[in-house]
């Protein structure tokens, strides 16, 4: 033990040796700008050539070459994590809802006075309110992807099929409005199953709950939540407002208006739609409901789709720190990384060349503005795009539009952004890093109990209260509390 | 070296012999511990409160407290009576229907049929488990899987929500374990059979002793010490369990976890939201310190029974 | 064929033949059961989406479809070159491997080798104890500079396996006799002559198997992949598959597709990932039976030699 324990410390210090060797070249600052992407990876000539592109303008602007670290969005976090442990140059990342976490084991840099001098336009943009909600403790730890934020519960519905029973979906505007509608369906159509579920353990319900915000929790595993903006936590599974869905969930399971196989099911919503099988479904989007249904159209097996609203959007710290731009604890640059953020949110060329990749190559642009792939080519065959990733990378505002987007929705969802409701906690981030123990325990629990629930498989009046106990032997009165605690100081502090 | 060996057959016959055995197993050394014994110092993690600015040398010891979590509720109960439960299950039904199928292959005497059994028995191992998931769902789902469409339907029985019946899922899981690893593991035995001494066979056979017999009474007490080996080496292992049988295969249904909840399961599900590398670590060092103390305390069994098949 | 005719030639016995019919009739009905998911896999990657997710898969899909294979087509390239990747890497470590396996082994087998214990259970901590991925990675990334190299996909992990060693251990100890051993000692022989011309050629059974696990966990590896290779020109089979497969798994995971909006992704549908579970195996399935000659070969010669 003690040889391997020699050897190991020796190698240590030739670690540490290698720790210096990240200098760029010709006095240039080197920035690694890691980023998610839903696309193909491109190949390594091909990121040469974008990577050419960018730093033609970031030389002159901030004096700063970027490497481009493109990574499959179902590794993202792993790889980051990673590389950031394994002393690997990474200066810019992206958290994808855990903020807070990245916050706690120092993965981000504190970037409260760098903002005025390396990334004053991105502060601009995003706005006060938003770099509140990344911040904590006081300082500021990232800027939040500028993009529709603001979710709005809507239902998703065959057209055909409405208006063939004469169904009036102006009329809903609740989804306790729908079950009579769901009824006609199913008298009508016999064959058809009215509500489809979303993904797997999730038919839509439980974000429609209006006013809760989650106190940077996961939206889908909410532990101690404000509700109807009062500042005291609560156990959201405790609530009228969670039983009334579930109860709707187990009206819905037993008439047979929804999927049974909702809490397991391995296929997405879109995908069952495009069956004709279904009627509905209920999910949250940041379109207009025009525009969300052109957009969903198509996936849903060209059959005609409409949308209505059945809830109030509701932003809270998450929704706007899920996405959020971070500057790496370890960077050795962090001015100049700071200063490429900041061109992402602010520089046209920079975050459409990230996005599209290089003209005429990876996309032409139309006579209207609006861009599209080169004739003969599709997403998955030109030699760069990260398309998909359009609402991930700094500023959503600035990118070309693809063709065939509507250009008035743009501004609905920059008007959606400023009106939707806004929590009077907004901006408190919660650390969980005291309570690590009963969270795991509480997780564990609710996956256990929470989809089957929602989704109607199980009956609420047994379910809940076996649940809630459940709930309070792992310790969620303890993470309750410690909520409850940081979030009367974070409002004392801020004056409330 | 004609001179060495004579030497050493007088006196000093084992300390002779040391060199060069080292010498053969020098590589093969040396590989285990760059890629086994250095990273090692990875261990630590499991006691230290992780900070990425820090580093793993630079953070803050902070006792076991990483290790709380595996223990805080009822639920390690369940998941460490699952994880060893299952585990003994595939050490106990895996050998014996591997060693079963390996007999069989083995008795064809064909070359033909062999390579084509023997193949396809393998396939299974190929899938990944996410598509061993989508397999199994595609038999077992509510509306269109093919036990309550067809088999169910034709047998005039009720169509069950397999989802979200526990009951079965024990026997589902070991089928499916099975199914995706008996015939590569039958492999092992197959060619342990293949090195048994022809003679004894050709002996038994001259003895009047039938097929049977010469399997019961020769080939099965020969893979004594195949079973041994590898018997002792899953139990160095009897803590872990294969995330994807337990966690893709039964879709991550929460209405099963009282019979599908794994020490690996349970760990992912908690450190989801909270990816915190030391308590990962952590839930990884208490694994291995329970096989190891576990497999020494059978190790030493063996010994005093049998000492010529221990494992070490 | 001479191996066939070597055991039809002992004349079989009533006994033995009747013996051979039940394993052959038991053998069938297992392979069959065993087959039958997987054909369920190859017809529902031809089936047409809608249908699939309409019906469910089923054995006689209303509507057959290429479409799946269209999508991989387009693809093709990266797919080939990825083949080839996966192909050069596994031959290369599985021969890697053999060589280190069996000579490690060797020493440990040896009943008078005064460390035979030690180094036993030095080989068997390294099967328990492990220190996890990222001081692996800082080992390999920093000291030994594999990333994107071939040798991130060979070294790390799968060269040598305690496993494999302790089965080839136990062959060596329970097959071969330790007289022959000790006689070729007396006759002058070196301790790597009797590992090279006496153990080796025995051992031929326990090294096919051995080559065949090692050689599924190469090819079924992407660990390695994820971890030390960047450059996709270096993606193997498997991390292709597995990026694919992954990236819709995880935007299908509730928290996730909220967090970064539905709307946004069009996903490859259920067909086309059967399809990918069907490229995975594909090669297996063609270039097994090339392999399985020399494996069978070693299994049923094991058997005639004794």
């Amino acid at each position: 033990m003690k040889k391997i324990l020699c050897l190991t410390l020796t190698l240590l210090m030739v670690l540490s040796a290698f720790g210096s060797l990240t200098a760029g070249a010709e006095g240039y600052d080197k920035v690694v700008y890691a980023y998610a992407t839903f696309n193909n990876i491109p190949t390594a000539e091909v990121l040469d050539t974008i990577e050419e592109k960018i730093n033609s303008v970031t030389r002159d602007l901030i004096n700063v070459e970027v490497e481009l670290k493109p990574i499959s969005i179902w590794e993202y976090d792993s790889k980051v994590s990673l590389a950031l442990q394994g002393g690997e140059q990474i200066d810019v990342f992206q958290t994808l809802g855990n903020l807070n976490v990245a916050i706690a084991s120092d993965m981000c840099y504190d970037i409260t006075d760098l903002i005025p001098t390396c990334a004053p336009e991105a502060a601009e943009l995003v706005g006060e309110d938003w770099l509140k909600a990344c911040s904590f403790q006081g300082s500021v730890w990232g800027i939040p992807t500028l993009k529709p934020i603001a979710l709005t519960p809507m239902v998703i519905y065959r057209k055909d099929l409405a208006e063939e029973l004469g169904l009036d979906m102006t009329q809903i505007n609740s989804v306790f409005d729908l079950t009579d509608t769901l009824r006609a369906v199913k008298e009508a159509h016999p064959e058809i199953t009215p509500v489809a579920a979303v993904n797997a353990g999730n038919i839509g319900l439980q974000l429609t709950v209006e006013n809760v915000d989650y106190l940077t929790d996961d939206y889908y595993a909410p532990k101690g939540v404000l509700m109807n903006d009062e500042m005291k936590v609560i156990d959201f599974y405790a609530t009228e407002e969670f039983k009334a869905i579930c109860q709707l969930a187990r009206t819905w399971y037993n008439e047979g208006l929804v999927m049974r196989d909702a809490a397991t099911t391995s296929s997405t919503a879109a995908e069952l739609m495009s069956t004709g099988n279904y009627f509905c479904y209920i999910a949250s989007y940041s379109y207009p409901e025009e525009d969300t249904a052109a957009s969903l159209q198509a996936q849903s097996g060209n059959y005609p789709i409409g949308a209505k609203i059945v809830s109030g959007a509701f932003l809270d710290t998450t929704a706007i720190n899920a996405l959020t731009w971070c500057v790496a604890s370890t960077s050795k640059v962090p001015e100049a990384a700071l200063k490429f953020l900041n061109l992402t949110y602010a520089n046209s060329d920079v975050v459409n060349t990230l996005i599209y990749g290089i003209e005429g190559r990876d996309y032409v642009m139309k006579d209207d503005g609006t861009v599209n792939y080169p004739d003969g080519f599709d997403s998955t065959t030109v030699p760069y795009t990260a398309q998909l990733s359009c609402g991930t990378l700094g500023n959503f505002f600035l990118m070309y539009p693809m063709e065939g987007t509507n250009p008035d929705s743009l501004a609905w969802e920059q008007d959606q952004n400023k009106n939707a409701k806004t929590s009077a906690a907004l901006g408190f981030t919660y650390d969980n890093s005291r309570v690590k123990t009963a969270y795991t325990a509480v997780t564990n629990v609710i996956e256990q109990y929470l989809p089957a629930l929602v989704c109607g498989s199980v009956d609420p009046e047994v379910d809940i209260p076996e649940f809630t106990q459940r709930l309070q032997d792992a310790g969620l009165q303890t993470i309750i509390d410690s909520k409850q605690a940081q979030l009367d100081a974070w409002l004392a502090e801020n004056g409330k | 070296m004609t001179a060495i060996a004579k030497k050493s057959r007088k006196g000093k016959y084992k300390l002779a012999k040391t060199g060069p055995l080292m010498m053969i197993a020098l590589p093969g050394i040396i590989y285990l511990l760059i890629n086994n014994y250095l990273p090692m110092f990875g261990v630590f993690l499991a006691f230290k409160d992780y900070s990425y600015m820090r580093g793993i040398f630079g953070s803050k010891w902070c006792g076991l407290d990483n290790f709380e979590f595996l223990f805080a509720t009822k639920d390690a109960w369940i998941m460490t009576r699952n994880t060893l439960l299952y585990n003994a299950a595939f050490i106990v039904l895996g050998t014996v229907c591997s060693i079963f199928l390996a007999i069989l292959i083995y008795e064809l005497g064909e070359k033909r049929r062999v390579k084509i059994f023997q193949g396809s028995l393998m396939l299974p191992n190929l899938l990944s488990w996410v598509v061993v998931g989508f397999i199994v769902y595609a038999f077992l789902n509510a509306d269109t899987g093919f036990v309550n469409n067809t088999i169910l339907k034709a047998t005039g029985g009720a169509p069950v929500s397999w989802y979200s019946t526990p009951g079965p899922w024990p026997w589902i899981l070991i089928l499916v374990y099975l199914w995706k690893f008996m015939g590569t593991n039958s492999i092992i035995y197959v060619s342990t059979i293949a090195g048994i001494d022809k003679s004894i066979f050709e002996a038994a056979q001259l003895d009047g002793a039938s097929k049977w017999k010469q399997i019961m009474l020769i080939t099965v007490p020969m893979l004594k010490s195949t079973v041994i080996t590898l018997t002792l080496m899953s139990i160095g292992r009897i803590f872990y369990s294969d995330f994807g049988l337990f966690y893709q295969v039964p879709q991550n249904s929460g209405r099963l976890f009282d019979v599908t909840q794994t020490i690996d399961t349970y760990v992912y599900r908690g450190l989801m939201e909270l990816n915190d590398v030391g308590m990962s670590a952590a839930a990884a060092l208490y694994q291995s310190l329970v096989g190891f103390i576990l497999v020494v305390a059978a190790n030493a069994l063996v010994r005093k029974i049998d000492s010529e098949n221990a494992l070490f | 064929m001479s191996q066939t005719k070597a055991i039809a030639y002992e004349k079989p016995s009533n006994d033995v033949r009747n013996f051979r019919v039940f394993a052959s009739v038991v053998l069938t009905v297992i392979t069959v059961l065993t087959l039958l998911p997987i054909v369920l896999i190859v017809i529902a990657s031809f089936t047409d989406e809608t249908t699939l997710l309409a019906n469910g898969y089923s054995f006689f899909p209303a509507k057959l479809s290429t479409d799946a294979y269209y999508y991989m087509v387009r693809q093709s390239s990266t797919i080939l070159r990825a083949y080839g990747i996966t192909i050069l890497v596994t031959a290369v470590g599985t021969l890697g491997s053999i060589v280190l396996t069996t000579a490690i082994a060797y020493p440990m087998s040896r009943r008078d080798f005064r460390y035979r214990g030690a180094l036993s259970f030095f080989v068997f901590f390294t099967m328990l104890f492990n220190g996890g991925v990222v001081s692996a990675y800082i080992m390999w990334t920093r000291i030994f500079s594999i990333r994107d190299t071939l040798f991130a996909l060979i070294i790390p992990n799968y060269l040598m396996g305690a496993f494999n060693i302790f089965l080839v251990r136990n062959y060596y100890e329970n097959a071969i006799p330790t007289a022959l051993i000790e006689s070729a000692q007396i006759d002058g022989a070196t301790e790597l002559t009797v590992f090279f011309r006496i153990m080796l050629p025995l051992a031929v059974p326990t090294i096919a198997t051995v080559a065949l696990f090692t050689a599924l966990a190469y090819w079924n590896d992407w660990t390695n992949g994820l971890y030390y290779i960047t450059d996709t020109s270096l993606y193997g089979i498997q991390n292709l598959l597995i990026r694919i497969m992954n990236n819709i798994q995880f935007l299908k995971s509730s928290s996730n597709a909220a967090l970064l909006g539905t709307q946004t992704v069009d996903l490859p549908g259920t067909s086309v990932r059967m399809a990918l579970a069907v490229i995975g195996i594909l090669p297996i399935l063609i270039i097994f039976p090339f392999a399985q000659k020399y494996f069978v070969k070693g299994v049923v010669l094991g058997a005639v030699k004794g």
